[in-house]
């Protein structure tokens, strides 16, 4: 990989990252966030919210699981018997008097789990998940401009239960295909765990539910061997430019007892950039001392490579397909010193 | 080995330390059950008030904890003796309202309605086979109960049925029939709540309700969505809660169709009610059997890990993997590996 | 762990092995209900002396607790459990109740021989003679009735002469090839499936809640289960989860309202259910023993799958596994010293056995090892050069 390209990479990939967690531009209406129990989206989610209070935008968190409002969140909603319509008209409700008072401002609205929803068994014939979604990114009233970003978090390992039609697509399909950004995660020494084993040409390891051993529901644990002080979560984003472009990058978004709440710089970095995935090189390539050391000297000089070169090898017209030598043979002339002996081999 | 505490040093953080509306989750097998587990939830909160001889949660004195316990697998007799065994006397605790039972169990789905002509004759025949009995030599200190025989669940005045502050019934189908439960529970907790002073805590341990989702089933309007909201209403009641539930490989892997087979509605909803609630939990407690087999010295495998809740604030919960060991007189050892 | 606990290990003030005695008080004297050398709870034999033994040191089935028989394949193992179970029931005078099955079944049930002490020991008598010189750790190996007993020393000698002297046997030998006839058999009850709208179950379990809380209150009760959920028997409704899982759910709650008078025992077709399904793992979560069948492939040549020690001894006719015990597992498990172990079961005319299971030598190297016992170990001078 030319540094380069990665200099380049960096600077563009980083800056989109901070759009996207900083909502900015609108970059993204509308994120999957695709988590496990391996790598929850909780430091995520508090990153997002913790972004959101640094540049004043209003969060919602629109809550499946969350049993009380977390620090940071302005209006919580909860969903318990509460039906898709009334969710949609409650989480409009608690913005009214903001958008009243102040007509321009940002919005996020978070759901910690979309799961329950899909899985949900009451019969609501009305459901429509694209038309639920679109519902919070709609302007509330024409007047109010509101930029607003919907995070939405689907948990993978939680199986779906089968489709009431068998032709329609899978929710989490549907999911990827609305999304514009699509962020995996995925824990950072899992990554390297795995990263370790493949560079060894074995097979990676697998986590969790994965392993497939009975009772076994995590497989996080905090020192896990071999990795060492590897703490944050790794990013994968997949990300839908306006004109249509793909954008794919790994990140690392460091633990958030790294950096003060009221950081402002950006703190994800390339997964790439990591001392603990990418270790840099021990000896360049192109040093000088590459030759293992000895009391002899194995070396040539300038000119003794030179000479080297300039040898014309015995038989080396042989192979030029003329001449006696023809096909590489071996002529021999016998001298008078030589005993030929006819039964003893032959020529 | 010497005599064990009741409550192992290594897991007495665990066990003890219980933010405000966490949930923990407490998963079990077939070969390694958790009703142990349960038991020293059951002594941390509960152990400092009835003796003070137990150090290990010293810190927690300031606090008053009251306990719930909801049973779906298990009856009060069993959680009674088990519990005596560490010298918590439930039928007490519940007296002085620091305890609660709840049966979830002996009327769930058929309410035990003997004939009526009958129950006399049950309450009085125990005494009748006394002459029976063997020399009393034999077992030295076996008295007659003086309690009411078990025979006489179900009789109207099972009401006053020591310790057991409730029972739940299953009626009807549906989102009705989890609301009824929970109007009954709720009912308990404040109960409860009543005789609480300022700081107390209340914790309420359900134990299994992923019964309640096998035995009914999407089939009956309940899935893994219903039974979370359901837990959902009840945390909401309580300071802490802690779930018991069952992760054997048939229904937790099964409905993930890497085995080809397509899973059973009864895997799907039971692997997505786990997990979702895994996801929900401040830290999930798992047991196992040991991969290498059974061990004379090592009854099972402990692994606590964190789980994806949202919970308020940095918590400091360490993650670990221990061995432990039931002897036979009730008591358990927590250990390493490695360590004995 | 070399030595027994049972008198220390007491936090203070708080007598733990007095509980149990308190907490379930043992209806003495009752034929057929011994207290558990483990902890003093009462229990009833399954007419099948090893397999008493293999539960987990209470050396029989402990009152209140339901045992799941599950078996593979299409041999009927099972099944003679289950009738020297209720064989067992009739002879102590207990009210057996038989799910699902017409009474033609009752008629089966394998005839008395007569106490298993006294099969016993005329068993052991001979092994005594045929006894070789074995290091005495594998001794126990052997005999794997006396590993239960050898574990209560210093209780189980006295009250076993007792209870073999005055009280009445605790387990009984039965013959499979003959007939039980006992003034009792005719007082076993019959529950029959009966097509209904609503859970097939509802009825049976109504007929059982009356049968027990109407009797008086020192009749034992044995509830019998022959292959529950087998499609030629069951309706087609019953393996839904809400029917067959309430059912046991229910069962269960019963068999612990009356915790100290009834026992059930249940056999199951694995081959129709199995043990990977969610719904088999909730029935056996719901069992408070669950045991494994899993028997040999049929061979004409016996010894072609023999795992026996040598060739005096009957081969195994299947591999046994233990996945649950009563009480132990309920408490927390694994500590005891049978669990994990391989066992293989060997059922005959006489008697149901269930054994270590040990890999024989392998086929065909028995003459290599013939010559070698001929030829003893090469000698030390062979071997230098």
């Amino acid at each position: 990989m030319a540094p380069v390209n990665l200099s380049h990479r960096r600077t563009h990939n980083l800056l989109l990252i901070s759009k996207l967690l900083s909502l900015r531009d609108t970059a993204s209406p509308l994120t999957l966030v695709l988590d496990s129990l391996e790598q929850p989206a909780t430091p995520l989610l508090k990153e997002y919210i913790r972004r959101a209070k640094l540049s004043k935008v209003h969060v919602t968190l629109i809550a499946f699981e969350t049993l009380k409002q977390p620090e940071g969140v302005d209006a919580f909603v909860t969903t318990r018997r509460k039906s898709p319509a009334d969710i949609t008209k409650e989480v409009s409700a608690v913005y009214q008097h903001v958008a009243n008072s102040n007509p321009s401002r940002r919005r996020l609205i978070l759901i910690d789990s979309i799961n329950p929803l899909l899985n949900s068994k009451r019969d609501d014939p009305g459901f429509h998940l694209p038309s639920f979604l679109s519902s919070f990114l709609a302007p509330t009233s024409p007047t109010a401009k509101v930029d607003t970003s919907l995070v939405v978090t689907y948990h993978q390992d939680v199986p779906e239960p089968p489709q009431q039609s068998p032709y329609a697509s899978s929710p989490l399909s549907v999911l990827t295909y609305l999304a514009t950004s699509i962020i995996t995660l995925h824990s950072f020494s899992h990554i390297l765990a795995q990263k370790a084993a493949r560079d060894r040409s074995l097979a990676p390891p697998v986590f969790g539910l994965e392993e497939e051993q009975e009772g076994v529901l995590l497989g996080r644990l905090d020192k896990l061997s071999g990795t060492g002080a590897a703490e944050g979560i790794v990013i994968e984003l997949e990300h839908r430019r306006k004109s249509g472009r793909g954008v794919l990058e790994w990140y690392l978004l460091p633990p958030a007892s790294r950096y003060s709440p009221q950081h402002l710089k950006e703190i994800v970095t390339l997964l790439d950039d990591n001392i603990l995935y990418n270790p840099p090189m021990e000896r360049d390539p192109g040093a000088e001392n590459e030759e293992p050391t000895s009391t002899f000297e194995l070396g040539l000089t300038d000119k003794q490579r030179r000479d080297r070169e300039g040898v014309v090898l015995p038989y080396f017209d042989a192979q030029s397909g003329d001449g006696p030598g023809e096909g590489g043979r071996i002529l021999y002339d016998m001298g008078e010193e030589d005993d030929f002996d006819e039964e003893e081999d032959e020529i | 080995m010497p005599s064990q505490p009741p409550l192992p040093p290594l897991l007495a953080p665990y066990v003890s330390t219980l933010p405000d509306a966490s949930l923990t989750l407490v998963s079990s097998i077939l070969g390694a059950t958790s009703n142990w587990l349960v038991l020293r939830f059951l002594h941390a909160a509960l152990s400092s008030q009835s003796a003070s001889t137990f150090g290990a949660d010293d810190l927690q004195n300031g606090i008053k904890k009251k306990v719930v316990l909801v049973s779906f697998m298990r009856s009060y007799e069993f959680w009674k003796t088990e519990a005596k065994r560490l010298g918590l006397d439930l039928t007490r605790l519940a007296e002085k309202h620091q305890f609660a039972f709840i049966d979830g169990m002996s009327e769930l789905f058929y309410a035990q309605s003997p004939a009526p002509t009958s129950s006399p004759g049950m309450g009085s025949s125990p005494r009748t086979t006394l002459p029976m009995r063997g020399p009393p030599g034999a077992v030295p200190g076996r008295a007659p109960q003086p309690t009411a025989p078990v025979g006489t669940m179900g009789n109207p005045a099972a009401k006053q049925e020591p310790g057991i502050a409730k029972k739940l019934h299953f009626s009807g189908r549906g989102l009705a029939s989890l609301d009824a439960m929970e109007k009954d529970i709720a009912l308990v907790i404040e109960q409860q709540k009543t005789q609480m002073e300022e700081g107390d805590e209340l914790v309420l341990i359900i134990d299994q309700p992923d019964l309640l989702l096998a035995t009914t089933g999407p089939s009956m309007g309940i899935g893994a969505t219903e039974m979370s909201e359901w837990i959902t209403g009840l945390q909401q009641l309580a300071h802490a809660t802690i779930v018991t539930l069952a992760t054997d490989t048939p229904l937790i892997h099964n409905a993930s169709g890497l085995g080809g087979q397509l899973a059973t509605p009864i895997e799907t909803e039971h692997a997505a009610f786990a997990i979702g609630l895994a996801h929900r939990a401040r830290s999930v407690m798992q047991l196992r059997t040991l991969e290498t087999g059974a061990a004379k010295d090592v009854s099972g495998v402990l692994r606590i890990s964190r789980g994806g809740g949202l919970g308020t604030g940095e918590d400091n919960l360490e993650e670990r993997e221990a061995l432990y060991f039931i002897q036979r007189d009730g008591g358990v050892t927590v250990f390493g590996r490695g360590e004995s | 762990m070399s030595f027994r606990k049972r008198n220390i290990g007491l936090s203070p003030g708080v007598d733990r092995n007095a509980v149990p005695n308190t907490a379930q008080p043992a209806p003495e004297g009752t034929p057929g209900i011994r207290p558990s050398p483990d902890d003093g709870r009462p229990t009833t034999s399954t007419g099948t002396r090893s397999l008493d033994n293999l539960l987990a040191g209470h050396a029989g089935l402990p009152m209140g607790k339901l045992l799941f028989i599950e078996e593979n394949g299409t041999t009927d193992f099972a099944g003679a459990l289950l009738r020297y179970y209720a064989a067992e029931g009739v002879i102590q005078d207990q009210k057996i109740h038989v799910v699902g099955v017409p009474e033609q079944w009752g008629r089966t049930l394998p005839g008395l021989i007569g106490s298993a002490e006294s099969l016993d020991e005329k068993r052991s008598d001979r092994r005594k003679d045929d006894r070789m010189k074995i290091a005495w750790r594998y001794e126990r190996l052997g005999e794997f009735g006396a590993v239960a007993g050898s574990r209560d020393a210093p209780s189980t000698p006295g009250e076993q002469d007792s209870t073999a002297k005055e009280a009445p046997a605790f387990c009984h030998a039965f013959d499979l090839t003959k007939r039980l006839t006992h003034p009792s058999i005719t007082n076993m009850s019959f529950i029959p499936l009966m097509p209904s709208k609503e859970s097939p179950f509802a009825a049976i379990l109504k007929r059982l809640q009356t049968a027990i809380t109407s009797s008086p209150a020192n009749t034992i009760h044995r509830i019998v289960v022959p292959s529950l959920l087998n499609p030629t028997m069951y309706p087609p409704g019953s393996c839904q989860p809400e029917n067959v899982l309430q059912f046991l759910h229910a069962l269960k709650a019963l068999m612990s309202a009356h915790a100290t008078r009834v026992t059930a025992m249940i056999t199951f077709p694995l081959s129709l259910f199995p043990r990977s399904s969610g719904l088999v793992r909730w029935i056996e979560l719901l069992s408070d023993g669950v045991i494994e069948l899993c028997p040999f492939p049929h061979s004409a040549d016996a010894t072609a799958t023999s795992g026996a020690a040598t060739s005096q001894e009957e081969p195994p006719q299947g591999m046994l596994k233990t996945h649950r015990l009563p009480v132990l597992h309920e408490r927390g498990g694994g500590s005891y010293q049978n669990v994990g172990q391989d066992w293989a079961f060997i059922l005959s005319r006489r008697r149901f056995e269930i054994k270590p299971f040990s890999l024989p030598p392998a086929e065909g190297d028995t003459e290599a090892q013939d010559t070698a016992a001929a030829g003893g170990m090469p000698k030390k001078s062979d071997l230098e050069f």
